[in-house]
């Protein structure tokens, strides 16, 4: 059994590990531009404004993982971390109902006996829940994927509290991005986190994240405000927008970006009853 | 299923913004931590929860002579006492199920808008510009939660919209019997709120009187209403914007919280703006607020009636958590949509 300090894991859960992890490859292929993503060690960013389908991308995630193999499913486990109290259960549950053959109770509990939620009300308690995690994820080898909503919820009061010092209003965000890091990379996990789109765009954006800005790709409305230790972990930044001029009021887009390897795809997908359809 | 927020020290204290980030180290804030421990620490650097928890403990054990066993135990229960608990999926579920109700709110077009009515665990944003009904609406919920569900209503004012006797009006549309309508009068407890700290401390009372499960005139509460959240907010924004926008955070924490915690349908209302003057309508008070709510109706005049005092008005669902946006539906606000009482029913548990 893993020491209560993140040591060294024994064999088998290493292996145990190491076996969920290579099944996480068919997770979401349309949500990444290279072949064979996700993998351990991946931090990926959704962000967007309201209403353009974040947290249903994650439900959607969450359905693949949690439904069972003979569903088509991952049957893996899922961490939610829920900083805004914005996790509709029944809104899963209706997800889960419209994907398996057979929307029993029984099954549904099945499945849901593999989420894990937890509700965090400051920076604070989200900083010492990721250390309380920890054992957790020792625990649980099959719990490979940690999912955030929403990493920004505490800006605004963090800023506030820090006074006029960048630092002090950072230093929450700067501890949980770090202690984050370190929790992706020793138990192979991948986080996926969602940040909001909480400020205009600048007009000269000098940090914009995009190299090459394409005409069509002008409607990523990026202006980065979270701390750098964040931002430089984020190996995938996927933007999310609405389609205004299309007729079909479900249309959504979502632009993936590999931070280091500059590879853009754009795709499109709906929400429906049974959740994200690409 | 609301997990122990642990001491006073950690929850935030909304009215005197107490930095949770300060939690200090003090004897007795948990067994094994004595006052010797903490003046050792201390000489460290190591003065807070957050200190202690992130510090690697063979280092300190080392530094500060202490015992590392007891340094791991006073951890263990640091961060038990402090993080938030983590549920199993299955058992929340459970809980959901039998907590959550959905409650009619008296016009069956917005019923049918809402898939139903209100859902309790929720905040819900009616937004429009000025005379679209909202205060209307929200009168006409406190009428069909109070006669028709028989509980109780918490109705915030802040712009003085609420009138008892139109309140009384719609109950006697719905029933005849003057007793039940004073019961339903009874049951709609009524606050005005002028600013922000006063809407703060109404919830914070809220709270308070819930957690204590106090039953006396604040019976079985199910719905609050905030009439209006602009009203309070926007004083508040523009000047130095990050106080301003941290205390509309917390409100929204707040209102949030209680919904989940209590099994509540909070209903907000909300003005409307505008990108340009050809652009859509948008809700009032920026980006960070467009977060909070989970369902969105708008309101608006039907430009096709130009009679005077028509009560007809159209809603249409901005975002909803279950529906597809974009529905529209009519309403009246006078007296035609209001149902009889008789065929309101809750849907309790699910």
């Amino acid at each position: 059994m893993a020491d209560a300090f993140g040591g060294a894991e024994s064999g088998t859960q290493l292996l145990a590990r190491l076996e969920g992890r290579s099944s996480l490859k068919n997770l979401e292929p349309c949500l990444f531009a290279e072949e064979g993503s996700p993998v351990h060690g991946d931090v990926i960013e959704f962000h967007g404004p309201e209403g353009t389908g974040k947290t249903e991308m994650l439900y959607h995630l969450i359905a693949r993982c949690i439904i069972p193999k003979a569903e088509g499913g991952l049957e893996v486990e899922v961490m939610f971390v829920d900083t805004d109290y914005h996790f509709d259960m029944l809104r899963l549950v209706t997800i889960l109902e419209n994907r398996l053959a057979q929307g029993t109770e029984e099954m549904i509990k099945q499945c849901l006996g593999r989420l894990f939620l937890v509700s965090c009300s400051s920076s604070t308690q989200l900083l010492l829940t990721l250390y309380s995690l920890e054992n957790l994820f020792c625990a649980h080898p099959s719990l490979c994927v940690l999912l955030l909503d929403s990493l920004s919820a505490f800006y605004w009061i963090d800023r506030s509290n820090g006074g006029e010092s960048l630092t002090l209003q950072e230093m929450n965000l700067k501890k949980c991005a770090n202690f984050l890091e370190k929790l992706v990379t020793q138990h192979h996990l991948i986080l996926f986190a969602t940040t909001q789109t909480l400020m205009q765009k600048s007009a000269n954006s000098a940090e914009s994240f995009l190299p090459l800005k394409l005409p069509h790709e002008t409607d990523t409305d990026y202006r980065p405000y979270l701390c750098k230790s964040w931002q430089q972990m984020v190996t995938h930044r996927m933007f999310f927008s609405k389609q205004c001029n299309s007729a079909n009021s479900k249309a959504f887009t979502v632009v993936s970006c590999h931070r280091k390897r500059n590879q853009i795809v754009k795709r499109s997908f709906s929400v429906a009853e049974c959740g994200v359809q690409f | 299923m609301s997990r122990d927020k642990a001491s006073p020290g950690v929850s935030q204290s909304l009215l005197f913004s107490i930095p949770v980030a300060m939690v200090v180290l003090r004897a007795g804030l948990c067994p094994g931590l004595s006052e010797d421990m903490i003046q050792l620490l201390s000489a460290n650097g190591i003065r807070t929860v957050v200190d202690f928890v992130s510090s690697d403990l063979e280092d300190v054990a080392q530094k500060c002579s202490l015992s590392y066993k007891a340094l791991v135990a006073v951890r263990r229960v640091l961060l038990a006492q402090f993080s938030a608990f983590p549920a199993n999926g299955a058992d929340l579920y459970e809980e959901l199920k039998s907590s959550t109700a959905i409650l009619p709110t008296g016009s069956p077009s917005l019923d049918q808008l809402l898939d139903s009515g209100l859902y309790t665990g929720e905040v819900t944003e009616l937004m429009g510009a000025p005379g679209t009904g909202k205060t209307q609406l929200c009168l006409g919920i406190a009428a069909s939660v109070s006669l028709g569900l028989k509980q109780h209503v918490l109705f915030l004012d802040s712009t003085g919209g609420f009138t008892a006797s139109r309140l009384y009006q719609m109950l006697q549309a719905q029933t005849e019997d003057e007793e039940e309508q004073l019961e339903a009068l009874q049951r709609v407890r009524v606050e005005r709120v002028f600013n922000i700290y006063e809407v703060l401390r109404a919830l914070q009372e809220l709270r308070d009187r819930l957690s204590q499960q106090v039953v006396s005139s604040m019976g079985p509460l199910k719905v609050v209403v905030l009439d209006s959240v602009s009203a309070v907010i926007y004083p508040l924004l523009g000047g130095r914007q990050s106080e301003g926008l941290a205390l509309m955070m917390q409100l929204s924490r707040e209102l949030k919280t209680l919904a989940r915690e209590f099994s509540l349908a909070v209903v907000v209302t909300n003005q409307v703006t505008r990108d340009s003057s050809t652009g859509p309508l948008k809700p009032a008070l920026g980006r960070s607020w467009s977060f909070v709510p989970s369902t969105r109706v708008l309101l608006e005049s039907k430009e096709a009636t130009r009679e005077k005092c028509s009560t007809q008005r159209a809603a249409s669902l901005a975002k909803s958590p279950r529906q597809p946006t974009g529905i529209q539906v009519e309403l009246d606000i006078g007296n035609g949509d209001v149902l009889d009482p008789s065929l309101v029913t809750p849907t309790q548990g699910l």
